[in-house]
Parts: C-alpha cells; sequence; structure tokens
C-alpha cells in the first residue's frame, strides 16, 4: 500500500476510531423544496400541481361517475347530477376531467422526465469532451432543432398509427429533447473550464465522474428548469396531438375531450363548458409548472431568493 | 478646518432572516485638505464598507447605523440620495477595484465622459472635447483613446479611464479602493504613480484603501489600521513604520520583508540563508537564453526524497526547448508565443520558483507539465513517461506523481461537496483504500495541514471555510495521491497577508517531511525567496534568468528582474513622492 510509510509517519493522533458515515442526502432535498416554497408564485403553482396531481391519483375515488360511462342523457346542461353537464355521447363531463387529468399528468412528467434525462446525457457529455465527436453531436442536435416540431409530431404520430399513450410520449420526447441539450452543453463549457474541474481530473477522476459528480450538481437548478419546460411543453403537444385526432380517441383525456367536443360541435349547441372546461385545465396545469419555475431560479441564485423576499 | 469628519460612524448590514452585523463600529476621524491618507485592513475588516459609506454609495443590506458625517460642515449620513446626487459635483468620488470592468462595453470612452459632463451640466458642450481630452492627459493617456472602446484597452488603461471618469466632477475627495490590486504588478507601480502624482497636483483629498500595508506606506502620509470594523491605530506613515503601537499593526509589519537582503524571515518562516547552496552559479545575462541548464545543486539543498513503495523514486521532471505556440484568437492578430523554447530540471526533493509578471508563460508552463495542455515543441519527460504525448491513461498514473496547488482557493473547490468527499475521491483514487481506511486516511491528511478538529472540518462545505482554511483543504487534497512533484500556482496570492507566511510555513514543512519537489510558481519574489533554492525568471514566455535564488535576488542581472524587485511594496523604502 501506498500510504503506509506516510500513515506510520503521521501516526493516529486525532483521529477517532469510530467513524460514520456522511450526511444525509434528504436534507437537501428538503431545503430546495423549502426555497421553492418561499417564493409566493411558485407556492401558487406547487398547489395547483399538487391538486391536479391529487385529482390525478384519486380520480376513481373523486369523480362521481366512470368516464366511459355513456348511459346519460346526451348535450345536457349543467345540473345537480352532471355539474358540468354531458357530452354529446352521453358522458359526464365533470367525470371525463378527473380521470383525463391522470393522462396529462403522467405524459407531461413520464414525457418531461425523458426528454430531460436524454437532454442531460447528451448536453453533459457533449459539453464536456473536445472532440470531433463534438461536431457530430452539434450536427444531430442543429437537425433535430431545425425542422419545426409540430409538423415533426404530425409525422411521427401518423407513422405510429394508434400507438397510445406510449406512442405520445415517444414522439414528444423526440421532438424535445435538442433545446435543452443544448442549453446544457453551453452551462457545461463554461463549468468545464473551472478550477474545481481540473481538481478533480488530478484527483484522478474519470470523465464520467467529473461530467456527473462534479459538474452535473452545480446546474441542477438549470436541469430541473429544463424539467418543468419540458413537461409543459409535453402536456401541450399531447394535448394538440389528441385534439388533431392523431392519438387513440378511446382513451379519456383533456386533449381527447377536446377532438370530441370539436366534433360534436360543441359550441353551436351552446354547450361551452365541454370544451373550455379541458382547455382551462391543460392551461392550468402548464401555469403551475411554469410558476414553479420562478421558485426553481432561487435555487442556484442567492441573490434571487433575496429580491423575491422584497 | 477639516474636509471631511466622522464621528461614531457605524455600518450595519442587515438582511432578511439574518442577525445583524456591525461592519463598521464607532469609527471617528478627520480629514484635512489636501491630504493623502491610507486604510489599511485584512479582508472583512470593513475598510471598503467605510469607503462606501464615506461617499455614500453604500448599498442595502448594508447601511448606515448611526453616527455623522460631515462633509465641508454638512451631515450627508441622512441626506436623501437626490441632494447627495448634486453633492458629487465637486464633492466625494470613488474608483473601486473592479472600476475598470465597470465600463460599458458598446459605448466609446468619449462617450462615458460626456455621458457625466450630460448628467451634471458642468461642462459647455464646445469644452466637452477639450475638457475629455484633459482629463485623458491627467491620466497618462493619449487623446486618441477616447475613440477606442473598454474591449480594446489593456486592464492598466481601464482602471486610469476610471480614476479620469472620477475625477471629472472636480472631486475634493477621492476615494481609491485597492485601485491596482486587479492589476498586473508591473502596472500596479504605474498606476500607483499616477494617482500620487495627480494628487500633488491637484490638491484632493485622497483615501487609498488597501489590503497591502506595504503600499500605503509607501505612498501615503497618515495610515488608519482597521480591524475589525474599528480603528485601531490612527498616524502619520513614519511613525506607523518606526512605531507601531498596536499588536494588529505590528503584526502586519511583520510580514514584510526585502527579497534582497541577506536574511529574510518573517513570522512563522524560517530564514533562508542568503546562500544555503554553497557555491554560487555564475549567472549569464544573455536574452534570449538558448538553453538553461541547471547546475545541479548541491545536496544540502534537498530535502530526502523519500522512495515510495512499489513505485519508482527519485524521479525528475526534464523541460528541454519546450515552446507553446497558441493559434491566434482571431484573423486580425498574431499567434501567441505563450512559451519560448523554454528548459530546465526539476530535481528530486528541490524547490524552484518559476517567475514573472502576467503573461510570461508560468502557468502554461504549469498546464504542460501536468499534461493539461501539450507542448507544439520539444520534450517533457518524468522517469520513463513523456509527459508531452500523455493521453488520458497516462494521465491518471501522472497525477498520482505530480500534483497542483490552485491559486484561488473560493474556485478550486466544488462548492456542493463537502470536504471529505473533495479528499475521499483522490485516497480512493490512487491509494485503493475503501470506506472506513480511505476515511482514516481522510482525517490524517486534514491533520497534517492543520484543520482540527477533523471531524468537523471533514463535514464542513467550502462556503462554511475561510479562504486560509479552503487553501489548507486544497493543499491535503494535492497530498492525498503521496506525489512526488508538486506544482503550486501562486498558492498565496489571493489570502491575506497574516495568511500567507503560515501556509508557506506548512507547504515548506510538507515538502521536507514528504520528501516532495515543489514548482512554485509566483509574481511575488519575497515569498519565492522564503521557500525556494532555485529560481527562474520569465519574461514573454523566455528565461531570462535562473539560478540559486538568494544570489539572484541580491544580485539580478536582467533588467527585468530589476524591474519584478522594485515593484514589490516595501514600507522601509519610501519613494521620493511620498512626503517622508
Amino acid at each position: 500500500m501506498t500510504s503506509t510509510n506516510t500513515s506510520t509517519a503521521l501516526a493516529n493522533r486525532g483521529v477517532p476510531a469510530e467513524i460514520d458515515g456522511p450526511a444525509n442526502p434528504l436534507r437537501v432535498v428538503w431545503r430546495a423544496i423549502a426555497t421553492i416554497w418561499s417564493v409566493p408564485k411558485a407556492r401558487i403553482g406547487v398547489v395547483l400541481l399538487g391538486a391536479f396531481i391529487a385529482l390525478a391519483v384519486f380520480a376513481p375515488l373523486i369523480a362521481p361517475y366512470s368516464a366511459t360511462d355513456n348511459s346519460f342523457g346526451r348535450s345536457e346542461d349543467m345540473s345537480a347530477a352532471h355539474w358540468l353537464g354531458t357530452t354529446a355521447a352521453g358522458q359526464d363531463v365533470l367525470s371525463q376531467i378527473i380521470w383525463g387529468a391522470r393522462v396529462s399528468v403522467f405524459v407531461g412528467f413520464a414525457a418531461g422526465i425523458f426528454a430531460t434525462l436524454i437532454a442531460v446525457l447528451v448536453g453533459l457529455s457533449w459539453g464536456y469532451i473536445r472532440t470531433v465527436a463534438g461536431d457530430v453531436i452539434n450536427f444531430v442536435v442543429n437537425l433535430f432543432l431545425v425542422i419545426p416540431a409540430l409538423p415533426l409530431m404530425i409525422v411521427i404520430a401518423a407513422y405510429l398509427q394508434n400507438g397510445g399513450i406510449g406512442m405520445i410520449i415517444l414522439v414528444v420526447v423526440i421532438t424535445g429533447w435538442a433545446s435543452g441539450a443544448r442549453v446544457l452543453r453551453s452551462q457545461t463549457q463554461s463549468l468545464r473550464s473551472r478550477d474545481f474541474v481540473t481538481a478533480a481530473v488530478f484527483s484522478g477522476e474519470s470523465p464520467g465522474r467529473v461530467v456527473f459528480r462534479e459538474i452535473l450538481p452545480n446546474m441542477t437548478s438549470l436541469i430541473v428548469t429544463n424539467f418543468f419546460a419540458a413537461a409543459t411543453a409535453a402536456i401541450l403537444a399531447e394535448a394538440g396531438l389528441e385534439f388533431l385526432g392523431l392519438g387513440d380517441t378511446t382513451i379519456v383525456s383533456w386533449g381527447t375531450m377536446l377532438f370530441w367536443a370539436q366534433n360534436s360541435n360543441a359550441l353551436l349547441t351552446g354547450q361551452w363548458i365541454v370544451l373550455f372546461a379541458p382547455g382551462l385545465c391543460i392551461s392550468l396545469l402548464a401555469t403551475s409548472l411554469s410558476l414553479i419555475n420562478f421558485g426553481v431560479d432561487g435555487l442556484s441564485n442567492p441573490r434571487l431568493r433575496e429580491g423575491a423576499s422584497r | 478646518m477639516s474636509l471631511m469628519s466622522v464621528r461614531d460612524l457605524s455600518v450595519v448590514y442587515a438582511s432578511k432572516g439574518a442577525e445583524r452585523v456591525y461592519a463598521v463600529k464607532d469609527v471617528s476621524f478627520d480629514l484635512q485638505p489636501g491630504e493623502f491618507v491610507g486604510l489599511v485592513g485584512e479582508s472583512g475588516s470593513g475598510k471598503s464598507t467605510l469607503g462606501f459609506a464615506l461617499t455614500r454609495l453604500s448599498k442595502p443590506p448594508a447601511m448606515i447605523g448611526g453616527g455623522s458625517i460631515l462633509f465641508d460642515g454638512v451631515d450627508i449620513a441622512e441626506m436623501d440620495p437626490k441632494a447627495v446626487r448634486v453633492q458629487r459635483q465637486g464633492g466625494f468620488a470613488m474608483v473601486l477595484q473592479s472600476g475598470m470592468n465597470a465600463l460599458n462595453p458598446v459605448r466609446s470612452i468619449r462617450n462615458h465622459f460626456f455621458d457625466i459632463f450630460e448628467a451634471h451640466g458642468h461642462v459647455a458642450k464646445r469644452d466637452r472635447e477639450a475638457r475629455a481630452q484633459e482629463l485623458a492627459g491627467k491620466v497618462e493617456l493619449p487623446g486618441s483613446v477616447l475613440d477606442r472602446f473598454p474591449g480594446e484597452l489593456s486592464g492598466g488603461m481601464r482602471q486610469r479611464v476610471s480614476i479620469a471618469l472620477a475625477l471629472s466632477l472636480e472631486p475634493r475627495l477621492m476615494v481609491f479602493d485597492e485601485p491596482t490590486t486587479a492589476l498586473d504588478v508591473l502596472v500596479q507601480h504605474a498606476v500607483m504613480d499616477t494617482i500620487r502624482e495627480l494628487q500633488k497636483s491637484m490638491g484632493f483629498t485622497a483615501v487609498l484603501i488597501s489590503h497591502d500595508l506595504g503600499i500605503v506606506l509607501e505612498v501615503t502620509e497618515r495610515v488608519m489600521v482597521m480591524h475589525e470594523g474599528q480603528i485601531v491605530e490612527d498616524a502619520s506613515s513614519a511613525d506607523i513604520l518606526n512605531a507601531p503601537q498596536h499588536e494588529y499593526t505590528r503584526m502586519l509589519l511583520s510580514h514584510y520583508g526585502d527579497p534582497r537582503a541577506e536574511v529574510v524571515e518573517v513570522p512563522g518562516l524560517a530564514s533562508r540563508g542568503s546562500l544555503r547552496a554553497s557555491v554560487v552559479e555564475p549567472v549569464e545575462p544573455v536574452e534570449p537564453v538558448e538553453t538553461i541548464e541547471l547546475a545541479p545543486t548541491p545536496a544540502p539543498t534537498h530535502a530526502p526524497a523519500r522512495t515510495r513503495e512499489g513505485r519508482a523514486a527519485h524521479q525528475a521532471i526534464v523541460v528541454s526547448g519546450v515552446s507553446k505556440l497558441y493559434p491566434r484568437p482571431s484573423r486580425a492578430d498574431q499567434p501567441v508565443l505563450a512559451v519560448d523554447d523554454v528548459s530546465f530540471t526539476l530535481e528530486p526533493g528541490a524547490s524552484m520558483a518559476l517567475v514573472g509578471a502576467s503573461g510570461s508563460g508560468k502557468s502554461t508552463i504549469a498546464k504542460m507539465i501536468t499534461g493539461i495542455e501539450h507542448p507544439t515543441s520539444g520534450t517533457i519527460t518524468f522517469g520513463d513517461l513523456q509527459i508531452d504525448k500523455v493521453k488520458r491513461r497516462g494521465l491518471k498514473s501522472l497525477h498520482r506523481e505530480v500534483q497542483m496547488v490552485f491559486q484561488d482557493p473560493y474556485a478550486a473547490l466544488n462548492p456542493l461537496h463537502t470536504v471529505e468527499y473533495t479528499l475521499t475521491r483522490p485516497v480512493v483514487n490512487y491509494s485503493g483504500l475503501r470506506g472506513r481506511d480511505a476515511r482514516r486516511r481522510v482525517l490524517e491528511l486534514l491533520e497534517t495541514v492543520g484543520l482540527t478538529p477533523v471531524e468537523q472540518f471533514a463535514a464542513r462545505l467550502p462556503h462554511q471555510l475561510s479562504g486560509g482554511q479552503r487553501q489548507r483543504v486544497v493543499i491535503a487534497r494535492a497530498l492525498a495521491s503521496d506525489p512526488q512533484v508538486i506544482i503550486a500556482d501562486e498558492p498565496v496570492s489571493m489570502l491575506d497577508v497574516s495568511l500567507r507566511a503560515g501556509l508557506l510555513a506548512l507547504l515548506e514543512g510538507l515538502r521536507e517531511t514528504w520528501g516532495v519537489s515543489m514548482l512554485y510558481i509566483t509574481h511575488d519574489l519575497l515569498s519565492a525567496r522564503l521557500v525556494t533554492d532555485q529560481i527562474m525568471v520569465l519574461n514573454k514566455g523566455a528565461v531570462v534568468e535562473s539560478g540559486n535564488t538568494a544570489s539572484v535576488l541580491q544580485n539580478p542581472q536582467h533588467d527585468y528582474t530589476v524591474r519584478l524587485l522594485d515593484a514589490i511594496p516595501n514600507p522601509g523604502r519610501r519613494t521620493p513622492g511620498g512626503s517622508a
């Protein structure tokens, strides 16, 4: 062992025999949540998002009827039995909204997580390497950035006919990772030249460890921001694709509600609520994520934290 | 009557959710017209906070907590911001350390002047050009500088511009907050001379805030020493130098010395006699020097190079004919020759200084020796290892033997990792120790660098440590792999004077007990004299002088070495400009 020499030379003065493990990472997470909560805008976002998640998780308990139950009167107005009326197919609108939250929240988070994951993997390694491979990645990312997202989504979705939720997540991820990768790459490039990164190389760290243990934690807020942006985009894209009828029209989601409402000319029959309610929910869910983003900014920038309290 | 009279002034930092902190406590002093006063203190002493308060530039969370500032008989401490703004013309101005970076990059220097003339309306439109020319002349800049943009000027020129801007309102009181700290050593000296001459010729009252008692004593008539928010001593410069009353002042003074002296001593560092190596190598002042073969130094100068089990021992770093050419930064520029045909040998156990002003290529040499950059031509070898050709695999085995201590302790530690994590990584990577053994080793390292109680320091995050403590962690990390060579790149230049000696002593002690050779990179010849036996002076990438540290510094042959020596602030040396 290389250390035998020095160990004996230094002896064991002052080094206790009992040695504990490292500090608890849960406290770090708790502090992050507290920071987000301290920003009023973000607090509203957290409450809104919490409400939607609760709606999605407890849909069977909350919803008065089954979402697919079409045994009610068609296109009924708002009443005590059906708070938001019924659809042209005779389903309860409120129950559909509640069940539909499941799809939107799930697609939003799943697509957000996958898109961010790819963006992190590509962006960080792309930012750290200085070889020709960087140019290749550059070309691929530019390709995805330059193609307009919505037409691409429509083409891919039309190609993967009726793949259901999984297909929609895939489409959103394919079209959504590139911009995040570019943002994370430039931040990586600026962190790469910092002394502590060079010091980690001197400590014998492998490139992977340097990137993911030294650089990555220093851009947590950027990654979280990127996640919320990707999730917002995913929720909107999901609704958009389903509204265009490119998803599985048999599942109940806010997007398909809009699709069927449009198909049955809900506005002409005076049933504005059937269009309005899912639309409002989509925008509220997207808004809640954007509001949380205000708090995330404060995570890495103490100055913003102070400014917000004033 | 005094120009400014400060009575019981307190400045408090009151940020939400934190305790009120008094940065300045009950400070009282007077400034006479035309006086040049120094305000000296280490970081955190409240000297800048006081400077900001004097010119009413304090920003929240800092605020004046009590007392009065009488400027020309008017209390400006309680004055509303609008009235203060009017007062600034012919009143008080401040020059900041970062003033040179405060210029708007998309506006020409002329526009900067005109903006001020416009805001105060004190210069008639047709006189503006002439006035701007005159101000530029005052700070020894050519008139053509007005057409330039900040990005086209050097740091020293930009700092001169910011001084000229401050002068444009004809202030009667100028506060200079570390005006030269961010500049290169040689430029520092020139800018300081300009400030002193301006003060003499224009007769304004000046307050020079600095951490460097040496600079302050050289140029000012009176010095106020600040410590923990209070002025602990206020006396004429001569009295401070010859008969310091307060313990703190004495401590600050003790850290200065003349690297040219026979014996140089600062607290905590044993003196290196003038010629520890009994033979003086004759130094030939040839320029450019083709190849410099440092004569093998006699044995006594070396710490006993220790054999590390299972590793090759007694290896020297041999640099021969190394050049580094950086590609031209833009089409209009020439390629930059950062290092020009440098050769030397770092023997096992030796300590060698590499000195030069910024841009002399000393850090580039460090990067090439550590394999971070590859030389354009020439070879660097360490035993069998060809450092100039090393790839990623070899880099790890190189870094086991060659480690680095970084300049900026605030940038060299990952802010999100505890001290323990930072130190565990090299231990795990190089020694193969795991779990408790690794942790024990980390705690031993902490003890070696004097961070006790070790358990507490191991759990801390970098922001919970002071600058000196951080630098100790950086040193511990460099030692974790039990290296044979340590490259120390300006390891103490970012630290307070009183901490420097302690860290240098630590480095020196560790070098001897661990049998490590050290390449000490610095612009500070005093510290080079204290911890090294051999020296190489670099100018524009080429070695201009080398040899035994003591003999080179006592008997400098090259003009550039003399200029570097002259740039060292020395309280004992009163330049003719300062009134002694």
